[in-house]
């Protein structure tokens, strides 16, 4: 299967160092929450204390919706380490969008 | 506002299983079956039915891409630059969504399936594929072992303003409609910007998770996102797709674009049905 290619021109480590963070980040963000859903969902079903329960159910949707935040910082990281700024600059927008998205939440739930 | 029973939470689980597989296979994210199925199979409200949709993007995008990390077929770099349009059409969109017509919106996205699957259908053939290993791919292009070709495939990205513009148009959609957007950028990132069917696909289901994001946040802190029913179909969804990923992977190009199509005219319909209520 692993078959030797000629080398990119760009950086090959580093780009598969950013792979295998990606991964870990995405894979860990979607153990917690899945179980904490599982969980949540089975506790609240089987009539469990709402409090617990609907602690749960919140905590695996928070960190649902923390992982791909915690991708994009992780990606950050690993692109100022490899001095690639164009990359670095491109993801720190979007972490800017996202900030703005959480903005416009707050703004949205004072108003109504 | 739905009632939540255990029944109704199975239901949703079931659904969101089915979801997910067909949105594994597709590259699409699975929230285009799901919102019709809520909004028009169980009357959820359009913006409930969309927040649960979003949440379950998330987590298909999230476990898929956590699986094939690694394996070079995500295009971390072109996924990473038109994220930043993704993001922010998802933003602009979770915004205008308070003060556009859904009926207008859902009209123009039944134009738009309709139109993307007659592209596919008529470019069954075309593979963008190049069997050379020592071709350059260039900065944003890729290179990743395709078991169909038996070889490394090697591709340029062509057209990157059209990529840009169909990610902004495709996060836009994403946060008023709650799907993931792929059912706009997978045709055209394959059809006109030199992408496989699979590396589009998985570069797509990658960025999917981040512009969900954008519009789920808004949804949340409107309080939209329902506790049990999401957990239901998130977890559904990462059975579904769970499923759908191990069959995904033995299925052939061609069929995945035939099967592709057919989704899309049947979705066309869905929101026809929808916008005319």
């Amino acid at each position: 299967m692993t078959r030797h290619v000629k080398e990119r021109p760009l950086n090959e480590g580093g780009m598969r160092r950013l792979e295998r963070a990606v991964g870990v980040v995405l894979r860990v963000g979607v153990i917690v929450s899945s179980l904490c859903l599982a969980v949540g969902l089975v506790l609240s079903l089987a009539g469990a204390v709402p409090a617990v329960t609907g602690a749960l159910l919140q905590v695996g949707i928070i960190v649902l919706l923390c992982t791909p935040v915690a991708r994009v910082m992780v990606s950050t990281v690993e692109y100022v380490t490899d001095r690639d700024w164009p990359f670095a600059s491109l993801t720190t927008i979007v972490l800017l969008e996202l900030l703005a998205s959480a903005v416009a939440a707050l703004a949205f739930n004072r108003r109504i | 506002m739905p009632v939540v029973t255990p029944a109704l939470a199975s239901i949703v689980f079931a659904a969101g299983a089915v979801a997910g597989a067909l949105g594994a296979l597709l590259g699409l994210g699975g929230g285009i079956f799901l919102v019709p199925f809520l909004n028009l199979g169980f009357n959820f409200p359009i913006s409930i039915a969309a927040a649960i949709s979003l949440t379950t993007v998330i987590a298909t995008s999230s476990a898929v891409s956590a699986g094939r990390a690694g394996k070079q077929l995500i295009n971390m770099r072109l996924g990473m630059l038109l994220e930043v349009a993704t993001a922010a059409g998802s933003l602009f969109g979770g915004v205008t969504a308070q003060f556009l017509s859904q009926s207008t919106l859902q009209r123009l996205f039944g134009i738009v399936a309709m139109v993307v699957a007659l592209v596919m259908l008529t470019r069954l053939k075309r593979r963008n594929v190049m069997l050379d290993p020592s071709i350059d791919p260039g900065v944003l292009g890729g290179r990743f072992y395709d078991q169909e070709s038996g070889g490394m495939v090697t591709y340029r990205v062509k057209r990157l303003p059209l990529a840009i513009g169909a990610s902004f148009v495709a996060g836009n959609v994403s946060s008023m409609l709650g799907i993931g957007g792929g059912i706009i950028k997978v045709p055209i990132l394959n059809a006109w910007c030199g992408m496989p069917m699979r590396a589009a696909a998985a570069t797509s289901a990658f960025m999917i998770g981040v512009t969900a994001t954008a519009g789920a946040v808004i949804y949340y802190g409107r309080g939209q996102i329902l506790p049990i029913l999401a957990a239901a179909a998130v977890l559904g969804v990462q059975l579904g797709s769970w499923g759908g990923l191990r069959f995904g992977q033995r299925a052939s190009a061609k069929w995945l674009k035939i099967l592709m199509a057919f989704v899309l005219i049947v979705v066309s319909g869905l929101m026809f049905v929808r916008a005319a209520r």
